[in-house]
């Protein structure tokens, strides 16, 4: 990008050197063309005026003719042959001039003098003054002036036309030339002064016309650059080569003769020089690392502030101090590289113009965008590295997936195979239930035949036996029931029979079964309800069965307490529930035993049913009950201080689709 | 061009130019042959002298450029003087030369002049009779015969203006006292050298 600094004035000065010198070789020519055609007009004229001279009856070319060519040719050949050959040189005019009032002289002797001819010589100085250079009329006069004085002092009568005259009359028409030089200088100035307006106005609109070429040159040029380190950050694979790039396009366009960019290493201490162009490109060069703080780039990345100085104050550190001189530089400028208010390095310039107002707001922008890119190009190199981690870990992951897979298809026939010895156990469970059931109602039947038999008969021996037998019976089908109900719930084949009923109805009646298994302890049984409880919607025998193995069970852990069935009607989330709270003042559980009272064959610790008699099944039993019929069981014990069974069921009973395989939740 | 160069070329062109117009100059003052008139009216001439005024005879060369200038001053003279001379103007005609010739614009300046005669001159007798041997040759006798003045009336060759010629003639003619009885002569020979 050419760059010329011309100030209008010198620009002016220069034009109106230009029109002068113009003007003069214009006129210069114009006088050789007129000098030219003075000779031709001359012989011409002599030729029409007098071409013979006469000696009786011979006659011979007339000396006028001969002086017309001869001398004519002497005074305007020789000026105008200077008006070709050296036009627009001072003494070219001031010959012209000379040659000019010659020819004045030269004219008036071939007219014999005659008063127009004189006009001649006025003529010629107004013509003279197309120089507009009064100057050409000070020869001109002067020779006007010496001939007058001469001829007036040895001829008087051939200028002044009278036969004696004042020896001192040459001044008069001296004065008279002179009076017409007055205004000739006047015009010659006025003419000079027009001109040097004409070149005032012509600077001014060339030094317009170049400010606005200045500024779409500096414009296409910024934009270029904008481009070529666009591309370079954008297509640019290696983070050097790609500072390269942008440090080679600031010195295509920028008419740099040297542009570098350093990067922060790790430690933020040390620049490092990443990239150099221009005069020179190598990297391991005395400022190829520069401790921030230290010399204009380090004061750069200290300050963080763009620095832009004349290249004679910058220290270039090239051990070569005629560098800049000897290269044109004549201004820096640094720019601090920055992401965020965070360093990333130095851009720095040196170019062979001074950086205008809009190409400095260019090297901000193209610093940023370099800053960007160094840091753009760290992130990529940063991510890649992830992409890499993450890719063995994907793999990884992929090989676990395939081996988790084959555990799960393992698992699954596992599974399957669990369940299917789950449906045959349950099925087995069942069918033996059923099988085992036939021989004990005929064992309890018959054992308790045989006592009333032997009570009859007065064997009272045999009746405690039999007691025992009928026992043992009832204990096992107990038992047996129980495990044939677990059985169907886990089977699936559970089902509930809903149906409508009475709330207080259905408490009062299960007193009436309850009451001796909870007062054979010897304790208080008491009911706290409201009389108006309605009715709900639920499996009735089920719902009989959960209470009466809460009160049977809280009858069994406690002796000489008290015994308190709670049932109200609540809400939870909308709903409408009944709870069922068994309350007794037994022996209490720990938290880890009420944490598996729920499961099934599961006792608060193995002496339980050693001590207090049970299946074991009974709670499981509660438990999926409850969930079988859209409710709930919780506990809450402790060691000696009893425990507070808690029943809630929908009011509605249509919340069925429970999982009954899970126990219930300890509360 | 070298400045010095350029300056010695300068001088010898104002140099051959100084010398150029001083040859000119040298030549326009150049006197012709001065005449040899005779101090009475010739007798043998054809011209009649008057009586009652002075007698004004112009010898010229019907050819000679430098002598409109002598017609011009004899036009200036006569538009001058009080006293109306009687006026020939003697236009030579070489034998050599057919009819005509001698009829050129000085001749018809000459015709236009008031009260003056023009005269074709064959072969130059009347010049001779006069003793004239120079174009513009003018010669004043009084009513007596005699002869008064003798030379041109131009400062030099074919000059016009105010010269010695003139004032003396105006002078005589007016009665006065002329300052000069002669003048030089200004013009072409009327008769080829050695003829």
């Amino acid at each position: 990008m050419p760059y010329t600094a011309v100030t209008t004035g010198s620009r002016a000065t220069e034009l109106f050197e230009q029109y002068q010198s113009d003007l003069h070789q214009r006129t210069d020519r114009l006088f050789a063309g007129l000098l030219g055609f003075q000779w031709i007009a001359g012989i011409l004229f002599a030729l029409w005026i007098s071409p013979l001279a006469w000696s009786g009856a011979v006659s011979r070319t007339h000396v006028h003719v001969w002086a017309a060519i001869v001398l004519g040719g002497i005074i305007n050949l020789f000026p105008a042959a200077l008006g070709v050959l050296r036009p627009g040189r001072l003494s070219t005019r001031f010959t012209i001039g000379v040659a000019q009032m010659l020819m004045g002289a030269l004219l008036i002797h071939l007219t014999g003098g005659r008063i127009e001819t004189h006009f001649h010589v006025f003529g010629s100085l107004a013509f003279l003054a197309f120089y507009r250079d009064w100057r050409v009329l000070i020869p001109a006069t002067i020779v006007v002036a010496l001939d007058h004085m001469v001829r007036g002092f040895f001829w008087p009568q051939s200028v002044y036309g009278v036969f004696v005259a004042s020896q001192w009359r040459w001044l008069e028409h001296a004065a008279w030339v002179i009076f017409e030089d007055v205004f000739l200088v006047m015009s010659c100035v006025r003419g000079l002064a027009e001109m040097r307006q004409t070149a005032e106005r012509t600077a001014a609109l060339e030094q317009e016309v170049r400010t606005r070429q200045q500024a779409e040159n500096d414009a296409r040029e910024l934009a270029s650059l904008a481009s070529a380190v666009g591309l370079a950050l954008t297509r640019g694979t290696d983070p050097r080569a790609m500072l390269q790039q942008c440090a080679e396009a600031l010195v295509e366009h920028l008419d740099g003769g040297l542009a570098r960019i350093w990067t922060l290493n790790d430690s933020d201490r040390m620049l490092e020089l990443q990239a150099s162009a221009g005069t020179h490109t190598a990297l391991d060069g005395p400022q190829a690392k520069v401790p921030v703080g230290v010399l204009p780039v380090g004061m750069i990345a200290l300050h963080r502030t763009p620095l832009l100085a004349r290249a004679d104050q910058v220290d270039p550190h090239l051990d070569d101090a005629g560098w800049a001189r000897r290269e044109g530089i004549v201004a820096f400028a640094g720019y601090p590289l920055l992401v965020d208010s965070k360093l990333i390095g130095v851009m720095t310039t040196f170019s062979r113009r001074e950086f205008s107002p809009s190409v400095q707001d260019a090297m901000a922008a193209v610093a940023d965008s370099i800053a960007v890119g160094i840091e753009r190009k760290r992130a990529e190199a940063e991510l890649k590295s992830r992409a890499k981690d993450l890719e063995e870990a994907h793999e990884i992951q992929r090989a676990n997936a395939q081996q988790l897979s084959g555990l799960v298809d393992q698992l699954r026939i596992t599974q399957r195979q669990a369940e299917a010895a789950t449906r045959a156990k349950s099925d087995f469970l069942a069918s033996m239930s059923h099988e085992l059931r036939t021989p004990l109602n005929a064992i309890i039947l018959y054992s308790e035949l045989l006592q009333e038999e032997a009570a009859d008969q007065g064997q009272q021996g045999s009746i405690s036996d039999l007691q025992k037998i009928q026992s043992a019976g009832k204990h096992l089908l107990e038992l047996i029931n129980d495990i044939l109900d677990l059985s169907k719930i886990e089977a699936g084949k559970m089902s509930l029979s809903v149906e409508t009923f009475d709330i207080k109805t259905m408490i009062d009646e299960l007193l009436d079964t309850a009451a001796p298994l909870v007062q054979k302890n010897n304790n208080r049984l008491s009911v706290r309800c409201h009389e108006s409880l309605g009715t709900m919607d639920a499996d009735l025998t089920k719902t009989r069965q959960i209470l009466l193995n809460l009160l049977s069970n809280a009858g069994k852990f406690t002796r000489d307490g008290a015994i308190t069935l709670d049932v109200r009607q609540m809400a939870v989330a909308g709903r409408s529930y009944v709870e069922f709270a068994v309350t007794d003042t037994g022996v209490g559980m720990t938290q880890a035993q009420t944490e598996k009272i729920f499961e099934a064959f599961t006792q608060a610790d193995v002496t339980t049913t050693r001590k207090y008699g049970g299946t074991g099944l009974g709670l499981a039993l509660v438990s999926r009950f409850c969930q079988l019929m859209g409710g709930s069981v919780a506990v809450e014990s402790r060691p000696g201080e009893g425990a507070r069974f808690v029943v809630c069921l929908p009011l509605s009973g249509h919340e069925r689709a429970i999982d009954v395989t899970e126990p219930a939740r300890v509360a | 061009m070298n400045k010095y160069w350029f300056g010695a070329v300068a001088i010898v062109w104002l140099g051959l130019a100084a010398v150029g117009l001083a040859g000119l100059w040298q030549y326009d003052n150049a006197p012709g042959e001065a005449a040899n008139a005779p101090s009475a009216w010739p007798s043998h001439t054809h011209l009649t002298r008057a009586t009652h005024a002075p007698t004004l005879v112009m010898l010229a060369h019907p050819q000679c450029t430098c002598t409109r200038a002598s017609l011009g001053e004899l036009e200036e003279l006569l538009a001058r003087t009080e006293v109306r001379p009687k006026t020939y103007v003697v236009f030579l005609k070489p034998a050599t030369f057919g009819e005509g010739w001698e009829h050129t614009d000085l001749w018809r300046t000459a015709k236009r002049l008031p009260n003056v005669s023009v005269v074709r001159d064959d072969d130059g007798v009347e010049a001779r009779s006069f003793g004239a041997a120079t174009s513009g040759q003018t010669l004043l006798y009084d009513q007596a015969g005699a002869l008064q003045f003798s030379g041109g009336i131009t400062g030099s060759r074919a000059h016009a203006g105010d010269n010695a010629g003139r004032q003396s003639l105006l002078a005589l003619l007016d009665g006065g006292r002329p300052a000069r009885s002669g003048t030089n002569v200004f013009g072409c020979p009327l008769f080829t050298s050695g003829r």
